[in-house]
């Protein structure tokens, strides 16, 4: 069996996607699957970059008129339609989820996304992905094929290299209707047809949650911190630490704190040698978003909330009067030192 | 200048943060039980809901008039939420019954979720009651419904819904019924703007930043983390007023649909649920006053690693 693994080089997080792919096709994938990597680019300055990034040796390259999920797509379509590949895969993220689900529309395959693993069988596909608000796992057959899955964005931490050298197998320029009326530079989303029926697209500043995902040291606030000036002291002791700051969904929602500081499954994932989780219960979508830190402090006056059996060290005490008091600790040691 | 006739899908899910760890404990062997859990609005949902009112206020000010309709697929306990709808300027509410008065069986009456589409597709998933049902894990079949009333019943020219739901949280929906219809679909929408011709400007998070798109419908719009998350509530007056409005319930087979027949043909089939242990030592610091704690977490698990972050 043969699988694609689908490398969309035409927005800013390819890196990202090939390292969740490399991770997933070394430790998540499980079965006798050889394959390729169908790389998207519209920009040639970026061919060779994205070559280097691929995670398999084989690799095909399609050219694109610009972001166009559904050009691949259509790519894909044939493939699947005139090939042997029985699995294709994409990373997380919204043109991922678009990919596979139009793919498997369109090929009459089966989709599933934010697989964990997966395990090829002759007749079947078995996924492991997260339900119920991450509260369980599930396990789930993929019968029809082409099967159409994205990776868990817990693979986008994953370290391993991409492949070390690549065999470039077939070159496409499937970028001929960049000309045609009503085609923009910069659309996303586009109907069956295959026209683009958005205009005046605009990739505005990308937000500014990436010191989150990238943070050694964090602290989230949760509902516990009861106020947006609860909240904002919490922020504001986490400043006086070093420490990036995040919160959980119901602060975000009440909006106590940027949108762009959210945590978990609908925000930002990290790895934190540190976190400190102040005054949020642990909800699984949150924690989604911090279990792979070093060490977790829960401070939270409920002793029966989640956070406090899924921590190392839990304080039972409310949560802006403990993180002000650790501040001052925290810079007390730092002016003497 | 013609009306644009919005339709917006919600879902009334059990509130799963309500559900105790022993119960996500028991659910791998007996079920995920939902049956005495409140109900909640999905999330992004609930922020779609508020943006179509939010995108009809605003149209009214540039004198376009938008048409609001609502849509969702469950039992009895949804028709309290279209209701609300009705009275805040929905013109259209319908439910496709499911549970007792529809052809289509309630997952969170029977108490597990997994059962539906593994049941009819013949899967003996392992603790699994393949006797229960609904459309939970069943993405293909709700886009089914949905594509299927909008061609035959609602003829709307702008769908939004939430971006996903639980309890798969695949975020296949939007996209399926976009292909369904052949409509355009953007995700993760966080505003929505009409621009007075017909047009609308849209905002969303890509994968790599906030795109803002000019769009004329049909499109679907699959609504993510919007700021605006909260559906407003209606006055007393506004109830009062609305009370007599129809809520249309129309069984899946009004919609020419055979819910069993596609169930059989769910490409994905749920088997079986595995418990997570995410538990770590949990050792609780003790202290008179919060100080004091602080000084014990700082001195014994902080003060070395502090220096290294």
């Amino acid at each position: 069996m043969r699988f694609a693994a689908l490398l969309d080089g035409t927005v800013a997080t390819a890196a990202v996607q090939a390292q969740a792919l490399a991770g997933f096709l070394g430790d998540g994938l499980r079965g006798d699957l050889a394959g390729e990597t169908f790389v998207l680019y519209c920009d040639e300055r970026d061919r060779e970059r994205l070559v280097d990034l691929a995670p398999t040796r084989d690799v095909r390259l399609v050219k694109t008129a610009a972001r166009r999920p559904e050009r691949m797509v259509d790519c894909l379509t044939a493939a699947a339609r005139g090939g042997d590949t029985a699995l294709f895969l994409a990373a997380a993220g919204a043109t991922g989820t678009e990919i596979v689900t139009r793919l498997a529309c369109r090929a009459g395959g089966g989709v599933l996304t934010d697989a964990l693993t997966i395990e090829a069988r002759p007749q079947r596909l078995v996924c492991r992905k997260n339900v119920y608000s991450n509260h369980l796992v599930g396990r789930f057959e993929l019968r029809a094929r082409p099967w159409c899955v994205t990776v868990d964005a817990c693979w986008n931490d994953t370290r391993r290299s991409p492949s070390p050298s690549h065999t470039i197998l077939s070159e496409s320029d499937e970028s001929g209707d960049a000309g045609r009326p009503g085609a923009t530079t910069d659309t996303r989303a586009t109907g069956a047809t295959g026209a683009a029926p958005f205009a005046d697209a605009e990739l505005l500043e990308a937000p500014s949650s990436g010191d989150l995902a990238k943070s050694r040291f964090l602290v989230v606030a949760g509902y516990g911190a009861a106020s947006r000036e609860g909240t904002e002291r919490i922020a504001d002791a986490a400043r006086r630490m070093g420490a990036d700051f995040g919160v959980s969904r119901p602060v975000a929602m009440n909006a106590w704190a940027p949108m762009d500081r959210l945590m978990g499954v609908s925000g930002t994932r990290a790895a934190p040698a540190l976190c400190i989780v102040a005054g949020a219960s642990g909800a699984p979508a949150l924690y989604w978003g911090i279990e792979k830190a070093g060490l977790i402090v829960a401070v939270n006056p409920d002793e029966r909330a989640p956070i406090v059996a899924n921590s190392d060290a839990a304080l039972l005490d409310d949560a802006v009067a403990v993180l002000e008091e650790l501040a001052e600790i925290v810079a007390g040691r730092r002016t003497h030192e | 200048m013609s009306a644009v006739r919005v339709l917006v899908c919600f879902k009334v899910t059990p509130d799963f943060e309500a559900l105790r760890e022993a119960d996500w404990a028991a659910a791998a062997t007996q079920g995920v039980q939902t049956r005495y859990v409140r109900r909640v609005l999905n999330c992004f949902d609930e922020s779609a809901l508020e943006l179509a009112l939010g995108l009809s206020d605003a149209a009214a000010r540039l004198g376009v008039t938008v048409e609001l309709g609502a849509l969702s697929i469950g039992g009895r306990e949804v028709d309290p939420y279209l209701k609300t709808l009705v009275a805040l300027g929905y013109e259209r509410a319908a439910r496709v019954a499911a549970g007792a008065d529809g052809d289509i069986a309630d997952t969170d009456a029977a108490g597990v979720g997994v059962g539906a589409a593994a049941g009819a597709a013949g899967v003996d998933g392992a603790g699994l009651d393949r006797a229960a049902s609904g459309l939970d894990f069943a993405p293909a079949v709700v886009a089914s419904i949905i594509a299927s009333y909008v061609l035959r019943a609602d003829h709307s020219d702008l769908l939004v819904l939430g971006c996903r739901s639980g309890p798969g949280d695949g975020g296949t929906v939007p996209f399926r019924v976009a292909e369904a219809l052949g409509w355009p679909c953007l995700t993760r929408v966080t505003s929505i703007e009409p621009l007075g011709d017909g047009r609308l400007r849209v905002g969303a998070m890509v994968d790599d930043g906030l795109l803002r798109v000019t769009l004329r419908p049909p499109c679907v719009l699959a609504v993510g983390n919007a700021l605006v998350s909260h559906l407003r509530a209606p006055t007393l007056k506004d109830r009062l007023e609305r009370r007599e409005r129809r809520i249309d319930v129309l069984a899946a087979a009004d919609l020419g649909l055979d819910i069993a027949a596609e169930l059989r043909r769910e490409a994905c089939v749920p088997t079986a649920l595995e418990t997570i242990d995410r538990r770590r030592r949990g050792a609780v610091i003790a202290g008179a006053t919060p100080r004091d704690k602080a000084r014990t977490l700082f001195d014994s698990y902080l003060s070395d690693l502090i220096e290294t972050l």
